[in-house]
């Protein structure tokens, strides 16, 4: 009698989840494929995996791995990041890193955006410049600091151009690539709608691309950040490299991470300029692009 | 309206279409491909006529060459005596793929024909929201493509082409890729659109029933290569109720047609294989 019993409400048991699945809204696998999280959950989570970086830090910065004075824990980096801006007038220094970046990146802009939508519209553009810039892409900028100081000194103008060279051949392969992209389609519509090569290069190629285009130079500029520390570090008496390298002769490596933490949050600041810029000027792209 | 006349008595001094003598070769890797050989046939203004043939057979190469958007190998192709050799606003194209701008909204795609061309009297007469209202797109004027059905964006398409006043509309397999039910929807619509509007229309498809349904004249091609194996005239429509598909479908001359054009289809196959 028991074992029926028993036997029975096993039974509803072995039904029970198929049931429950049915009706059950929110995913109950914590891992599976094609799952979206709420903006909510995201923020939780990403939260999780710095929460998670700076408990680590500041363990093993207890643990006695290392002197103190060369390895701070989190707390005493944002303390002297505090004192920076406070009191050693770190405000300029960033100033003037983020104007050699912007400076240097508009001008890379400029130079490479009408090159990649010619190259990536006609061919014959794209047939003389292609494998040449595409070789001096490959060409390591920093190999030209020795070059460059000789040429133009320490000043900003070698800097701005380092920065410029570092990032403008790279620029012009990628907007080419992303003018490429148009859909055929799409340019021979406006043709048989009677649109004219320049109509044509503007109202679809240049539109069509101008997402892409937004994109690459959010991905672009990342990559400038890279070259402004080693034109900061190589020689420089301002900038956020100039006061890294000024903090490590006196071995303040509490100033130099913070240091790394300004351009880490200055490089995310950018990115997420360069987002918000993305989904308020392309509204028409719906929610399948990001 | 008064300017809903005027394209009437635009069409009056259309001549039509003819395509004389017209053959293309495709070169790839080194093979040359066939398309077409020696295609001549003729659209009067204000007709339908229908490219009609099994896959492969040309009808989208022919097409695009009275687009001007394919040079042919020989022949040539005039619209109204004037030699085509380039795209141009007097032949409208509609595409298979709904192809609309993305960044405008219906009322911005419907209006580019017209913003490219600065035709400013179109514009302000109204023309833009006339050919909305046409295809019944009055309710989604600001929204845009990505948030309209595949039918929805193919009557932008048609809007947008219809609006520039080509003399000649051309159309690859327009409704190919709709569910049957809108598929119908949108040939009444188009014959609609068109009668009113007089415009002349070559359509590419590969289904009999469209073909007769829509088209005053149907071009049968052949293939490998592309040869204009029949010419069919549909006058027999005339004696029936304009667009009632119904009566349509079981007439006596409609099932003998398309018995007809289905033997053709057949040596076809039979042919390539
Ligand atoms: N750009 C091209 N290059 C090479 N061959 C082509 C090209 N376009 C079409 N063809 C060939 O021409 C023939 C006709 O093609 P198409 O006009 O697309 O036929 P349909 O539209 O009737 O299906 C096919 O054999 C196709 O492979
Ligand atoms: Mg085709």
């Amino acid at each position: 009698m028991t074992a029926r019993l028993s036997e029975q409400a096993t039974g509803q048991a072995r039904l029970a989840p198929a049931e429950h699945a049915r009706t059950r809204r929110s995913p109950r696998r914590w891992f599976d494929f094609n799952q979206t999280l709420k903006g909510s959950q995201r923020l939780l989570l990403g939260s999780l995996g710095w929460l998670g970086f700076f408990l680590l830090w500041q363990i093993t910065s207890q643990m006695e791995l290392a002197p103190d004075r060369l390895y701070p824990g989190p707390a005493a980096v944002f303390g002297s990041l505090w004192e920076l801006f406070a009191e050693k007038n770190f405000l300029s220094d960033v100033l003037s890193s983020v104007t050699r970046i912007v400076l240097s990146f508009a001008i890379a802009v400029l130079i490479a955006l009408p090159i990649g939508l010619l190259m990536g519209s006609f061919a014959r553009v794209d047939g003389v410049l292609n494998p040449l810039l595409g070789a001096w892409r490959y060409l390591p900028a920093p190999a030209f600091i020795p070059l460059l100081l000789m040429w133009l000194g320490t000043g900003d103008t070698q800097k701005i151009t380092l920065l410029l060279m570092g990032v403008v051949f790279f620029l012009v392969i990628m907007l080419a690539d992303v003018t490429r992209q148009t859909p055929k389609v799409l340019i021979e519509t406006a043709k048989t709608l009677g649109g004219g090569r320049r109509t044509t290069l503007w109202t679809v190629v240049f539109r069509h691309s101008l997402p892409g285009y937004v994109d690459t130079c959010r991905q672009m500029l990342a990559v400038s950040w890279t070259y402004l520390v080693i034109a900061e570090i190589v020689a420089a008496t301002d900038g956020i490299g100039a006061m890294m390298m000024r903090a490590k002769r006196f071995v303040h490596v509490d100033d130099i991470m913070a240091g790394i933490v300004t351009i880490g949050v200055l490089g995310l600041l950018f990115d997420v300029l360069f987002r918000l810029l993305y989904r308020t000027c392309f509204p028409y792209l719906g929610r399948g692009h990001s | 309206m008064p300017y809903i006349s005027s394209p009437a008595s635009k069409a009056a001094l259309k001549a039509g279409l003819s395509v004389t003598g017209v053959s293309k070769e495709f070169q790839s890797r080194g093979r040359t491909v066939q398309a077409l050989d020696d295609i001549t046939l003729a659209l009067p203004a204000g007709k339908v006529g229908v490219l009609l043939g099994p896959s492969g057979c040309g009808k989208s190469t022919l097409l695009r060459m009275v687009a001007g958007l394919e040079q042919p190998s020989a022949g040539n192709i005039c619209l109204n005596d004037r030699m085509v050799d380039q795209p141009g606003r007097d032949r409208g194209m509609v595409f298979q793929d709904y192809t609309s701008f993305p960044w405008l909204s219906v009322r911005e795609n419907v209006a580019y024909g017209l913003e490219i061309n600065r035709d400013r009297d179109a514009l302000n007469e109204g023309t833009v929201d006339h050919f909305i209202r046409a295809v019944g797109l009055e309710k989604f004027t600001d929204a845009y493509p990505h948030q309209l059905s595949g039918g929805m964006r193919q009557r932008v398409a048609i809007a947008r082409t219809l609006a520039n006043y080509p003399e000649l509309l051309l159309m690859d397999e327009p409704f190919g890729a709709l569910d049957p039910e809108t598929r119908w929807q949108m040939q009444d619509l188009l014959l609609d659109v068109v009668r009113k509007e007089r415009t002349t229309v070559l359509v590419v498809s590969h289904d009999i029933e469209e073909a007769l349904y829509l088209g005053d004249t149907v071009f049968f091609l052949s293939r490998h290569p592309g040869r204009l194996k029949e010419i069919i005239d549909t006058g027999f429509k005339a004696a029936l109720p304009s667009g009632d598909r119904e009566a349509f479908l079981q007439s006596d001359d409609y099932r003998r047609l398309e018995l007809h054009i289905r033997r053709l289809m057949r040596d076809e196959g039979r042919n390539a294989a």
